[in-house]
């Protein structure tokens, strides 16, 4: 059979997800699907849906109501996925570290695979990192990746994987965190 | 055998009402077979009408009974002081003695047997039958005495013998007889329940059939001053342009029969009766009788009368569907759209194209074998699962899934190809587009049916939206097993559904392209689900946006606004008017 | 021979015209846009994704939605009975709503709602466009329709109205509430993913293939004028969908109803005098 890898690079669909961000980098990213930088040539169409995504683009460092959404829109995208964390706050915090209401950034969560810097990243620089997470993207395998943090395993009942329960809610305490 | 099929009934009839043995139900099994395998005969062993006469005592007979009928209505009236009741009780006994004292002069045979009554044998016995194998379990879960629960099996057959004696005469004054007889019927049987709202709802039912009964009265007397005769056969062969008024007058008999608008309420309220009451009288066989008188009259329709019956008919067709989007109560809905399909049948008779007459006869077995399928459903709905409104339906798929797949190919088969509801229902459009040429009005008959079978359409597959939503996460295996009473006959149904589309091909009503290639998608869909499971597939849950709330599904609701119902019963009213007026002119 | 040619690869030119579409959209609005391949480098995408699953239900129907458009485009080309493939379409289009209302999932039970009432848009004025070709050439078969002249004359109101109707069908602005995307998710389609997502998005490339051979029919035998018919709506339609917003579910059952039905009847009662 003919190599489907290199496919993957050349329709990327993705997510966006605003973890708390100040919306700078979500303009940002708005830009970039605008006819002056047009995100489109490269195949990529923004979905809404987990399910129908490649590329999961986070902006903002990650506030305490927006952990358990994240982790669960994580685990409902299905493999090969890349992660790119978009703006100095997804990255490290930027200018909102090591205060009491955020978490400093997705990678203590999920695992990432391009981090964009910038306050805010500019359209060229999200879309280097873009065709940069892409070449990642055409090197994973189709095994499951989980979070980090609040996940559960995944059960399986009668050879089936069921995945519907892996992101584990922040009061649910029968694992250890 | 005619003979046969009329008489035994009767004596089935009385034999139940009097068994107390164990084997009761085995009884009434096989007299159900025996009524069925002889309407089967008398179908394949059809050469050419076949004629008779009653002796002559039997028309005392029949006069005595009849009398006797109206006497029981007018009691019914006055003990329970419904002014209506009465009054029009009052006034049938009057033109019945207006009608005994003519004479006439020529007369025909009294029993005539034809193709027509050949179907009808076969839509009353079969499917009535099967409904009357469900009920034998059906009115065991009812809290009656065990003589009421007798009876009410004893009255379904006897039931089947009145219709079956009525699609085989040929003489107006015993038509009528036979249709007090099913409007009799239909008053005990919606009342079987007795609480309050049972009973009154049978003395509305009563009272408009009886409005049918006065106009058939008015007719036969009409018909007998200006043609000398109370035959079918005579009165359609002698027919002058000039004097249809009979012809109009038992039309409006067939629309308050088959509870057209503005008639529409005594088949709502007769809901509240037992589902297989429902499903017998009220959507399979009685309700028939109106398409039936249409499609003898047809003939004698003059170009004014076939049209401005097609346009009411396919009028009724529209607005029923529309008013059905606003119910709740799953037989009411049900009900609505018998409504609505009985009115399309009789636009198509009285069109009198042979395509049109076929697609009629086409229309009425398949619909009455459909029809009966979703009323068992609902009876199942109502006795094993204690569900009437569709707003408390949730979830069924996982409890019944066998239930869910008999409601989907109930209403499928009634708007989908390949069964032969939708066969008839092309049919019709084909035959209405023929004379749109001759005349422009016929294009806005063609408007309604297009609206109308659309609103259908959105009116069956808007019910699905809470049965068949499957719910994952629950762990216990919450599956009822429903009686094997039910399922099998709901089998039963299924079954003569598959054999309507095998008829359906070798009557090329469709080519075989048009007939096969749908039942095979079908039937791979059906196989798929029973067979594939994608094991390498990951199962997830649905998107949310993230939250992990657990969601509730609810249906659309369209609020039809007062104004417009009384609208619409007003447009139906001044159209019946319209067409009696437009004879006498 | 050339039908079953045709019938096969039905849909790889479905998809060579929906790639083309999205670098015309593109071109209109002053950028580069996707290459015109783009829809089959998708389908090979989607055919490497680990495949995920709501319940089997839910997936089955949605391969039966894409095997019966099919068909239904083959009855086209086959040149069948135009009153029975309105109705056969039907068929694909209850699969879909099925589909969407076997899953627990509200924006696919929202749009799923939608789909059933838009085919209270679109299919009266199917039919009337279908009757409509009966009472001018007299004969409900394709294989009658394209041997007569052009009937777009005498049928010239009916045109109108399925133009209006083809927005509704291709999910194009004003009228693609159905699959509002920023709105609804994209309705039914949004629980399917991976194999099955591309079954859906093949789906709708057969779509546009159906639209364009029923618009080829108002040409008749005349060839020429269906190519100028299909480049001239094509166009127009792109240029429509970029400069119009949505408009809701009601408004649109209004619209197209009262527009379309009341051409439509005007231009029935007026091929009734001729």
């Amino acid at each position: 059979m003919f190599d489907l890898k290199k496919y993957r690079k050349k329709s990327p669909w993705i997510l966006h997800y605003n973890a708390g961000s100040c919306n700078g980098c979500d303009i940002e990213i708005l830009a970039a699907m605008s006819p002056k930088y047009d995100l489109e040539r490269f195949g990529v169409i923004n979905t809404g849906n987990p399910k129908q995504s490649d590329v999961f683009l986070v902006t903002g460092p990650v506030t305490l109501r927006s952990r358990e959404r994240l982790v669960e829109l994580y685990t409902q995208m299905p493999e090969p996925k890349v992660v790119v964390a978009v703006g100095s706050c997804t990255c490290t915090g930027g200018v909102f570290r090591d205060m009491y209401n955020v978490e400093d950034g997705i990678d203590r969560y999920i695992p990432v695979d391009v981090y964009i810097p910038g306050c805010a990243a500019s359209p060229e620089l999200i879309i280097d990192g873009l065709v940069q997470a892409l070449d990642i993207l055409e090197s994973k395998t189709k095994e499951m990746e989980y979070p980090y943090k609040l996940a559960k395993d995944v059960k399986v009942e009668d050879g089936v994987i069921n995945r519907r329960d892996v992101a584990r809610g922040v009061e649910d305490k029968d694992e250890e965190d | 055998m005619h003979t046969l099929l009329i008489i035994l009934p009767i004596l089935f009839a009385g034999i139940i009402l009097v068994n107390k043995t164990a084997t009761k139900n085995l009884v009434a099994i096989f007299f159900v077979a025996v009524l069925a395998l002889a309407s089967l005969v008398s179908y394949f062993s059809f050469e050419s009408p076949y004629v008779a006469d009653l002796p002559h005592f039997s028309h005392s007979l029949f006069i005595f009974v009849d009398i006797v009928l109206l006497l029981y209505f007018l009691v019914q009236g006055i003990v329970k002081t419904h002014s209506v009741v009465t009054l029009l009780s009052l006034a049938q006994l009057v033109l019945y003695g207006v009608l005994l004292s003519l004479s006439q002069t020529i007369s025909s045979s009294d029993i005539l047997i034809d193709k027509l009554s050949i179907m009808m044998y076969l839509i009353i016995n079969m499917v009535g039958g099967i409904i009357i194998i469900y009920s034998l379990k059906y009115i065991q879960s009812e809290e009656l005495s065990e003589f009421k629960k007798r009876s009410f099996i004893a009255l379904e057959f006897f039931f089947l013998a009145v219709m079956n004696f009525l699609v085989s005469t040929n003489n107006i004054e015993i038509f009528f007889m036979l249709f007090e007889f099913t409007t009799l019927c239909s008053y005990l049987l919606i009342g079987y329940r007795s609480d309050a709202i049972a009973t009154s709802n049978a003395l509305k039912a009563l009272w408009m059939n009886q409005i049918g009964g006065v106009v058939i009265l008015l007719a036969l007397i009409l018909s007998s001053l200006h043609y000398d005769t109370i035959h079918f056969d005579l009165l359609i062969a002698n027919i002058e342009d000039i004097y249809l008024i009979p012809i109009a007058l038992l039309g409006v008999a067939a629309f308050v029969k088959g509870a057209s608008i503005p008639f529409e309420s005594w088949l709502l309220g007769a809901m509240v009766a037992p589902t297989p009451v429902s499903a017998m009288l009220h959507s399979a066989t009685m309700v028939k009788i109106a398409p039936f008188l249409m499609l003898k009259l047809a003939p004698a329709m003059s170009e004014f009368v076939s049209l401005s019956i097609t346009l009411f008919g396919t009028f009724v067709f529209f607005t029923a569907s529309l008013m059905a989007l606003s119910k709740d109560y799953f037989k009411e809905i049900l009900g609505l759209s018998t409504i609505a399909l009985l009115a399309l049948m009789m636009a198509m008779a009285s069109i009198g194209t042979a395509e049109a007459i076929e697609a009629c006869l086409v229309l009425m077995v398949f619909h009455a074998i459909s029809k009966a399928l979703l009323f068992l459903q609902a009876g199942i709905l109502e006795k094993s699962f204690h569900l009437k409104y569709m707003k408390d339906i949730d979830g069924l798929i996982d409890k019944s899934p066998l239930v869910v797949f008999f409601i989907v190919i109930g209403f499928a088969s009634l708007t989908l190809p390949p069964f032969g509801a939708f066969i008839a229902k092309f049919m019709a459009i084909e035959s209405i587009s023929e004379l749109i040429a001759l005349n422009p009005l016929y294009a806005i008959s063609l408007l309604f049916i297009a609206l109308g079978s659309v609103f259908l359409t959105l009116l069956y597959f808007k019910v699905l939206t809470k049965l068949f939503a499957k719910d994952i996460d629950t762990k216990e295996s919450s599956k009822i097993i429903i009686s094997k009473y039910y399922s099998y006959t709901s089998f039963a149904l299924v079954a003569l559904l598959v054999l309507g589309i095998f008829v359906s091909y070798k009557m090329q009503l469709l080519n075989s392209f048009e007939i096969f290639i749908p039942t095979l998608l079908i039937l791979t869909t059906l196989i798929l689900f029973a067979s594939t499971f994608f094991k390498k597939a990951h199962r997830v849950k649905e998107y949310y946006c993230g939250e992990k709330e657990r969601l509730s599904v609810n249906m659309y609701y369209f609020n039809i606004p007062e104004s417009f119902i009384k609208t619409v019963h007003l447009v139906s009213v001044l159209f019946l008017i319209v067409l009696v007026l437009g004879v006498l002119l | 021979m050339t039908q079953v040619l045709l019938i096969i690869l039905a849909p790889i030119i479905g998809g060579l015209l929906y790639g083309f579409e999205r670098k015309l959209r593109a071109r209109m609005q002053n950028r580069v846009g996707p290459p015109l391949l783009q829809p089959f480098y998708d389908t090979l995408k989607l055919m490497d994704k680990q495949a995920f699953l709501i319940n089997p239900y839910h997936s089955i129907l949605g391969i039966m939605h894409f095997f019966t458009l099919w068909v239904v485009v083959a009855f086209v080309i086959l040149e069948e009975n135009l009153l029975y493939i309105v109705f056969l379409h039907l068929l694909s289009a209850i699969f879909l709503i099925l589909a969407g209302f076997s899953v627990r999932s509200i924006f696919s039970h929202i749009g799923a709602n939608r789909e059933l009432l838009s085919i209270i848009a679109y299919e009266p004025i199917l039919i009337l466009v279908a009757v409509g070709f009966f009472m001018s050439v007299g004969s409900f078969e394709i294989a009658t329709i394209r041997e007569n002249s052009s009937q777009l004359l005498s049928m010239f109101l009916l045109f109108l109205s399925f133009l209006l109707i083809i927005p509704v069908k291709l999910k194009k602005s004003p009228f693609d509430a159905v699959e509002a995307h920023q709105e609804i998710v994209g309705g039914v389609e949004i629980e399917f993913s991976g194999i099955f997502y591309e079954f859906l998005y093949m789906a709708k490339w057969l779509e546009y293939i159906f639209i364009f051979l029923l618009l080829s029919l108002f040409a008749g035998d005349n060839i020429a004028l269906a190519i100028s018919l299909f480049i001239s709506v094509f166009l127009v339609l792109n240029l429509v969908d970029n400069a119009t917003a949505r408009i809701k579910m009601a408004h649109l059952i209004k619209i197209v109803l009262t527009l379309g039905l009341s051409l439509g009847l005007l231009n029935l009662i007026g091929l009734s005098y001729v």
